[in-house]
């Protein structure tokens, strides 16, 4: 177990820079050359590879911790994501097993699928917050670009932190938990 | 065939009894169930919690911006150091340069003279009615925009000054041309600036020609709305909205926009105004934070509203 969690440290860490590296291009660069009405949420696909790919109990807390990174470069802060990505994990726990990553289709499609779950908590709980319909439709339509352009970038960035994670099928380090 | 849909009953509940015994037993369930609930937990209640008016910043959160500022600022001045090569050497527009400062010139021209004429409307409106706020001046800082927000769903802007530089938390942002915002997130090198454009933006405006007072909220990426202006006005398109200086945020009379589309119903008590900013958000590389002292001012008000509790008690 403490094995486990040393590996997951360091691979964590890792991981944790490339989401770095990709906000600041997404909060940086691409605004200067004109994209400022949307940005390339990487944080979304990188807990989807978590939620889909590691099979570990620290899950919520890797979420978390991608969440809480994202906020330095966002004022959305990290709570808002981090229901999301946890209730993710917890449809994809069930469903893990009938998903296999056999080619870049399917993963595109998947991820797709996800981050329809993913909005749909995140409009549920903007509109407990009161959100008004204006501001949730206008999040809608961003949101159709935006992540179709997630789902087909998803295998190259899974490819990378296939790497990172030294996945499998069988998820990372065989764990079944 | 009852008998049978006991039996399925039964096995049912032997089965989720099972399952329960097992998740009780796997020390892994265990854990993964704990930090489910508390993480979830954990961001319900930071979630509830949340309040838009502004962010403070953990000393961890500020050194993690304070780090990364760095990094956004060098692709920011990348951008900038390119566009400048290509605009003035490469395309060979000599005049461009000189161009351009004679444009930012007459623009800045342009707001000191309607910054005068609001004076002199407040003077004969008010006389000498509002005189305590106006010995305070405005100190301005120049800072330089390094990033946008990460989310789409927020219009904020990261700029290159902070706490260091006399910046205070809820300072107003302005150009030339008029309001960008407020200083929502602040650190000692980098400070996040929640602009018009943003949903949780709200500032209390007035239509400069009818003095209709109106509150002025984030709308599109384009756009911002002005709320609860009452149907009778007779708003027209076109209309210059400034500041009314209610709030404690912005000085008053600083400009907003102009009114870009009008919805008028046969019912309802307000209209649909959407203004168009006065500000290219598009196009904004510079912006100017007024710093005002403003707890000089407050004491100004507080004590102004105790000398009127005073008077009308006696």
């Amino acid at each position: 177990m403490n094995a486990q969690l040393r590996h997951i440290i360091i691979r964590m860490f890792v991981t944790l820079l490339v989401l770095i590296v990709l906000e600041t291009l997404a909060s940086s660069l691409f605004p200067m050359f004109g994209m400022t009405r949307y940005r390339i949420p990487f944080n979304v696909l990188i807990v989807l590879y978590i939620t889909f790919k590691l099979r570990t109990p620290w899950i919520p807390v890797m979420v978390f911790l991608v969440q809480w990174f994202h906020s330095i470069f966002t004022v959305e802060g990290w709570e808002i994501g981090t229901i999301a990505g946890v209730f993710v994990a917890i449809v994809v726990s069930y469903a893990k097993d009938l998903m296999h990553f056999s080619s870049v289709m399917i993963t595109m499609v998947l991820t797709q699928v996800f981050q329809c779950v993913w909005l749909a908590v995140v409009i549920g709980l903007l509109s407990l917050k009161g959100a008004e319909n204006f501001y949730l439709l206008d999040k809608f339509w961003r949101f159709i670009p935006e992540s179709l352009i997630l789902s087909i970038l998803s295998p190259f960035l899974f490819s990378i932190l296939d790497k990172i994670w030294a996945s499998s099928e069988r998820g990372m380090l065989g764990d079944d938990g | 065939m009852i008998y049978g849909q006991l039996d399925i009953v039964c096995i049912r509940k032997i089965n989720d009894t099972e399952s329960l015994l097992k998740l009780v037993q796997d020390s892994t369930q265990r854990l993964k169930v704990f930090l489910t609930v508390l993480v979830l937990g954990i961001s319900f209640f930071r979630f509830a919690k949340r309040d838009f008016a502004y962010r403070e910043t953990t000393a961890f959160e500020e050194f993690m911006i304070d780090s990364f500022g760095p990094v956004q600022r060098a692709f920011a001045d990348s951008q900038s150091w390119l566009s400048d090569l290509i605009n003035h050497y490469v395309a060979n527009v000599n005049a461009s340069k000189t161009n351009e400062e004679l444009v930012k010139k007459i623009a800045k021209l342009e707001s000191t003279l309607l910054a005068t004429e609001e004076t002199i409307k407040e003077n004969q409106r008010l006389k000498e009615l509002l005189k305590f706020g106006q010995n305070l001046t405005h100190q301005e800082v120049l800072a330089q925009i390094v990033a946008w927000d990460a989310s789409s769903d927020f219009r904020v802007i990261r700029i290159n000054k902070g706490a260091a530089d006399g910046i205070r938390i809820q300072s107003p942002v302005v150009t030339a041309n008029g309001v960008v915002g407020y200083i929502y997130r602040l650190t000692d090198h980098f400070a996040d600036v929640l602009t018009i454009l943003d949903p949780n933006n709200r500032v209390d405006g007035l239509v400069a020609r009818i003095r209709a007072h109106g509150i002025i909220e984030g709308y599109t990426d384009r756009r911002a709305l002005m709320k609860y202006v009452t149907r009778t006005e007779p708003v027209i398109l076109d209309d210059m909205v400034l500041t009314s200086g209610l709030g404690n945020i912005y000085p008053k009379g600083l400009v907003i926009g102009h009114v870009a589309k009008i919805e008028r119903q046969s019912y309802g008590i307000t209209q649909h105004i959407e203004i168009r900013p006065a500000v290219d958000f598009s196009r904004l590389e510079e912006v100017i934070v007024l710093m005002s002292n403003s707890d000089a001012s407050k004491k100004l008000e507080w004590s102004a509203l105790d000398a009127f509790d005073g008077g009308s008690d006696q």
